[in-house]
């Protein structure tokens, strides 16, 4: 599930997949998972800086923790807070379980992806210049057993560019 | 067209997950698969005999071109005189156009225009004999496969199938000719096994004798009050261009790159050509200051088209492969 939603963050399903991620959306899990991997995302991103002093307070937080060697069976708690106890404990090792594997890649491509082209239709193959549409099919094998075949493509491809 | 996801694109807002056993998984694929590297020369060689009888045989036939629902259809007379090439082509229905090819440059006439676009013609030998490492390439990439033979405009042709292992690139089919080895159809398919383009001779004679007449273009010259543009010859040198692409869909390698005067511009243009053995990405980069201005997506057929601007350049890429690939390939094309 969680890839699904994922790639429909990054515009990358297609029609199908798209339904299918919209759908897990309407469920509570997918809409925790959307939340969840928005704050990694812009957590990366640098978008919303923690605040000042985070971590050593987390650390002092933590540190402060008694360690529970065996935990004491709590009959009269309610079956719910444990389970909730139980995603939190998940939801905290799906994060920094991420969050690891999303820092391997090099921020390279993310610092890429924020400047890309989204992906729509929209530009007129008129648009682009026939001698690259040209000097690309010099180099296509598949056109040059076709023979002429390149020049089959639609007049709106080889008719003058926009430029002249 | 299709919106082809691929998990491995460039990373955006989402979160990535890794799949460490994607190696593995390859490996073992390459081992189960092992006899594939000599059905993918096979097929590689009928189609460089394909490309081979395309060039040196006299034939006339109809042709059918299917792209994104249409279909148009033309005419088509191939005369080789002496190993002197010429080549008409007609298109039958839709705005009138006429292709003359001879052995030196390409006449492209448009009448409803009033226009004649004048190119060189380029020989590059089609699958030269492939490489150990190409043929390994295209065998770990696609499934080649030989398809029962059939008939196409009447005659009977041999089918070879290159089915993708991913969705990087397209299903291709082509039809070959058992006799001449001439191309009698090619199909292109999405991963749905939609057509994204298909090529087909409807009738097809080979063999005969074709007269010059046949092959000559209806105008002489250029027409009078007809614009003539002339396309540079396009030189290239082979250079370092300064730029690559990041993350390469997987099974592409970089089989060319070079700095290239084109028509029109002022400054070379960095052209680099990447292949998965079968198919071809183009990816130019230009000065902003000398490239059109519109960015987005593009499909011609098989071809998809990506255009962004990177900081003061421009880059352009385009090949037969599905939409998600030339983006990939767009979005990650770098300074090195």
């Amino acid at each position: 599930m969680g890839e699904q939603i994922s790639r429909l963050m990054d515009g990358e399903l297609d029609d199908v997949a798209l339904d299918l991620a919209v759908g897990q959306l309407k469920r509570p899990e997918g809409m925790d998972a959307w939340v969840c991997y928005h704050v990694i995302g812009d957590t990366l991103r640098g978008a919303h800086p923690v605040a000042p002093g985070f971590s050593r307070r987390f650390a002092a937080r933590l540190a402060a923790e008694p360690t529970v060697l065996a935990p004491r069976v709590a009959p009269n708690r309610p079956v719910t807070r444990v389970w909730a106890a139980a995603a939190g404990m998940a939801a905290v090792a799906l994060v920094g379980w991420v969050a690891f594997t999303t820092m391997q890649p090099d921020l390279k491509g993310i610092a890429i992806a924020d400047r890309s082209v989204p992906y729509r239709p929209g530009l007129k193959p008129s648009v682009v210049p026939v001698d690259y549409l040209a000097v690309h099919h010099e180099y296509a094998p598949t056109s040059q057993i076709q023979g002429i075949g390149p020049y089959l493509q639609p007049a709106t491809a080889i008719a003058p560019d926009a430029r002249q | 067209m299709a919106r082809t996801g691929t998990r491995d694109e460039t990373a955006g807002a989402g979160p990535r997950r890794r799949r460490p056993f994607a190696p593995l998984a390859a490996l073992v694929l390459a081992l189960v698969l092992g006899a594939s590297p000599a059905l993918a020369q096979e097929a590689a060689s009928w189609l460089a005999r394909a490309a081979d009888a395309a060039r040196t045989l006299n034939y006339v036939g109809t042709i059918v071109y299917e792209h994104g629902g249409r279909k148009e259809k033309s005419r088509l007379v191939h005369r080789n005189e002496g190993g002197a090439e010429s080549e008409k082509l007609v298109n039958l229905d839709g705005p009138a156009r006429e292709v003359i090819r001879s052995h030196t440059e390409v006449f492209c006439y448009y009448p409803d225009n009033k226009l004649l676009r004048v190119e060189p013609r380029t020989f590059r030998n089609a699958f030269p004999a492939l490489t150990a490492q190409q043929q390994k390439a295209l065998a770990e990439h696609y499934t080649v496969r030989r398809a029962d033979n059939e008939r196409v405009a009447g005659l009977d042709a041999q089918a070879w199938v290159f089915e993708p292992k991913d969705r990087y690139r397209y299903r291709q089919t082509f039809w070959v000719d058992v006799a001449t080895g001439l191309l009698l159809k090619a199909r292109i398919e999405n991963e749905r096994h939609e057509a994204v383009e298909q090529f087909e001779f409807t009738d097809l004679a080979i063999g005969q004798g074709i007269e010059r007449e046949m092959v000559r273009p209806t105008w002489t010259g250029t027409p009078r009050g007809w614009q003539r543009q002339e396309l540079t010859p396009g030189t290239i040198e082979n250079k370092d261009t300064g730029w690559e692409v990041a993350r390469l869909p997987p099974g592409f390698a970089k089989t060319g790159e070079g700095m290239r005067l084109l028509h029109g511009k002022s400054e070379p243009v960095a052209h680099l050509v990447y292949s998965d053995g079968l198919v071809t990405v183009s990816v130019f980069v230009e000065h902003a200051s000398s490239a059109p201005r519109a960015f987005g997506r593009a499909q011609i057929g098989g071809v998809n088209i990506f255009v962004r601007q990177v900081d003061d350049n421009v880059i352009t890429v385009l090949g037969e492969a599905p939409g998600a690939t030339v983006r990939q390939i767009a979005n990650t094309v770098v300074r090195r």
